[in-house]
């Protein structure tokens, strides 16, 4: 396949992912497979450019939740078909692993969602706990995984006290320096999460994921 | 009739749907019903004046009530109900509902679209955080306000010095000391047996909640508590066996609705519809006698914008026109106290609800999560706008034209809204009384609404 026609395929993938066609995106992605194209290209190029114009109609509300949600799968989707391939050339290229959750007591999950695709869309491996997650269960997952981050999200001014407790536990453990922490969610904001000792805070999906990026630029002495 | 455990037993009856089918689910729905009934969205009709537009909004909304009925995340199965039994339990919803004692006392009924009766003026910083001793001050400053007919809390960060963690026995001693907190508030503001709409804002565990509820903390008989929609068109078992308490204790019970644009419902017309069919998830799942909704922008987070002006204003349209439901609209604004955004944010709200039909929520500032970013002062505008608008018989096309004046004001600053100052910045907490400067720049935004068109001299 000449350059021309890979960035022509290329450029199927993301409009096939920002039109959330799930068919489509699976079909291009065994395409991508046939032709032997890099599948971290594919991923990179294709899917992830694709969920970040998803992204941008969103910041916009162009796009609302569904269709972002609907862009995720198709993503999801397609990407399964390309991981064997991504296994075997690629496995040291995720972004980072991230540990993700809404804390203790905490049942609203909508702004986690939203990060875990956005974060997934820009190449991290991420853990989700789900909702009314305990501060041990995100550390003994970190360990469990080998994450580099743990993030948490609050939606309650009555939930967002458990949030000091992830970096006074990890000192307890002894495993502070193991991990960065990145906290969000409505009632939470920047000085505060700073004060408890966060390593990062993102006042939104868009934002949560250049945070994820600088934190691993910071862990991995960039 | 369909009766309460008739409603409940559906939690365990109906169909088994995966969550995040559902969620999908509301977003299609309600594009097809937006299709049907052929909603449209205009920006410069920010307050609509078409009666049409209204009722079709209205049935739009019925429509896909029945068509998804309410998830119940507990048990994973969709409630659903027929036309008749929603319009069985709308005909017999309560037509009043009576806060407080004595001559604190204050009725909420029903009220039509221009309604020359002013609306019903609940006060509250809408769980705003504060320092432990700062909260019976901030409170007060709520209740001591001539038009609140209610009040609420803010969210003491601490009590006893110790922080409030949810599921804790903590939370159990917070929520208790946060009833008995606001009623030392309504005494020190002169009215001791002022209303308490919702008692406890520190608690989100429904024990640690109704353990609060004792007329020995200073609960009145008829004080009361919110129970939510955990999202779109959800419910869950934690804040239904609130509902439970309150039909045997008999205090008074509301329903706290959110739908988020942008969210699963979608853009503004989608979200408008959900918005509509929340009232009968209250009606029906929570007994609600009245309706607090905080429509909300999954961005901005507040419910100032223009899409969100639009909705609040038609979807209280919509609901007086077809109901006799007792309905709130509460603000949200982007920016904080003393800034002359947050003035014109609380006054295009106020007016937006008010001309429609609705009663006044007064007012979650600063995205409301700002420690010590929330003021009776902005209640104060919020209430006297609302005031204002029944008596001067401010007319929807008239709202329209002032309330586009007043979004030149502040549109372009949504997303970097001033988050103003603290209490203590604005209020002399000796006195409790507004600073100089904060009272002069209402005068100052007073001059500005007088032109264009709010005569202030009515009040």
């Amino acid at each position: 396949m000449n350059a021309k026609a890979q960035a022509n395929l290329i450029e199927a993938i993301v409009d096939a992912t920002v039109h959330y066609d799930e068919s489509r995106c699976v079909t291009l992605a065994r395409q991508a497979i046939d032709e032997g194209l890099d599948p971290f290209k594919v991923i990179q190029e294709g899917f992830s450019r694709g969920m970040q114009i998803v992204g941008e109609k969103f910041s916009t509300l162009e796009y609302c939740l569904p269709e972002v949600m609907l862009a995720a799968d198709a993503m999801n989707a397609a990407t399964e078909i390309l991981k064997p391939q991504l296994m075997e050339s690629h496995e040291a290229d995720s972004q980072g692993i991230i540990v993700l959750g809404v804390i203790q007591g905490d049942i609203h999950d909508l702004g986690k969602n939203i990060v875990k695709i956005m974060l997934q869309a820009s190449g991290f491996t991420v853990h989700d706990l789900g909702n009314d997650a305990p501060v041990r269960g995100f550390i003994e997952k970190a360990e469990a995984v080998g994450a580099d981050i743990i993030a948490a999200s609050a939606i309650l001014t009555t939930t967002m006290s458990y949030m000091p407790d992830i970096s006074a536990m990890l000192r307890e453990l002894g495993l502070r320096e193991k991990y960065m922490i990145m906290l969000g969610g409505a009632p939470v904001i920047d000085e505060w999460a700073m004060e408890i000792g966060a390593d990062g805070y993102g006042e939104d999906a868009v934002e949560a994921v250049a945070v994820a990026k600088r934190l691993m630029q910071k862990k991995r002495g960039g | 009739m369909i009766g309460f455990w008739d409603v409940i037993g559906r939690s365990e009856s109906g169909p088994l749907v995966k969550e995040k089918e559902f969620d999908l689910r509301v977003g299609r729905v309600a594009r097809q019903m937006i299709e049907k009934y052929d909603i449209k969205y205009d920006p410069q009709n920010v307050i609509p004046a078409d009666d049409g537009l209204a009722d079709r909004v209205y049935q739009a909304g019925l429509d896909l009530f029945l068509e998804l009925g309410i998830y119940c995340r507990d048990t994973g199965r969709l409630m659903k109900f027929t036309r008749e039994e929603v319009e069985w339990a709308l005909k017999h919803a309560p037509t009043a509902v009576t806060y407080g004692q004595g001559r604190d006392m204050a009725t909420m009924t029903y009220r039509a679209i221009e309604d020359s009766k002013p609306p019903f003026c609940i006060m509250t910083p809408v769980g705003a955080p504060v320092a432990e001793e700062r909260f019976v001050a901030m409170v007060q400053s709520y209740a001591q306000e001539p038009l609140a007919q209610t009040f609420s809390s803010a969210f003491s960060q601490t009590v006893h010095g110790r922080p409030i963690k949810s599921g804790t026995p903590q939370e159990v001693e917070a929520a208790i000391w946060n009833v008995i907190k606001l009623r030392e508030a309504a005494r020190a503001a002169g009215r001791p047996q002022l209303g308490i709409h919702n008692l406890v804002s520190n608690a989100e565990r429904t024990d640690a909640i109704l353990a609060a509820v004792q007329a020995d903390f200073g609960v009145q008989p008829n004080d009361g508590l919110c129970i939510a929609a955990t999202a779109e068109l959800k419910i869950d078992y934690e804040r239904v066996k609130k509902t439970v308490f309150l039909r045997q204790s008999g205090h008074n019970k509301y329903g706290l609705l959110g739908p988020l644009v942008g969210g699963y419902s979608g853009g503004p017309q989608a979200t408008a519809l959900v918005h509509i069919a929340h009232h009968f998830l209250a009606l029906l799942a929570f007994e609600a006698q009245w309706h607090c909704g905080f429509p909300l922008h999954i961005h901005h987070g507040c419910n100032t914008t223009r899409e969100l002006l639009w909705l609040v204003s038609l979807t209280a349209q919509a609901l007086s026109r077809n109901t006799h439901l007792l309905i709130t609209a509460n603000t949200f604004a982007a920016a904080g106290p003393c800034t002359e955004m947050v003035a014109y944010e609380i006054v295009a709200h106020a007016l937006a609800a008010t001309v429609a039909g609705a009663d006044l929520d007064l007012a979650a500032v600063a995205r409301n999560r700002h420690p010590e970013h929330a003021t009776g002062m902005e209640a104060r505008i919020g209430a006297e706008a609302g005031h204002l608008t029944a008596r001067q018989g401010v007319t929807r096309d008239q709202a329209n034209e002032i309330v586009k004046q007043i979004l030149a004001q502040y549109e372009d600053q949504l997303a970097e809204a001033p988050i103003g100052k603290r209490l203590d910045e604005c209020y002399n907490l000796e006195t409790l009384e507004p600073t100089q400067e904060y009272v002069e720049l209402y005068e100052g935004v007073k001059d500005k609404l007088s032109k264009f068109g709010l005569d202030y001299s009515l009040l």
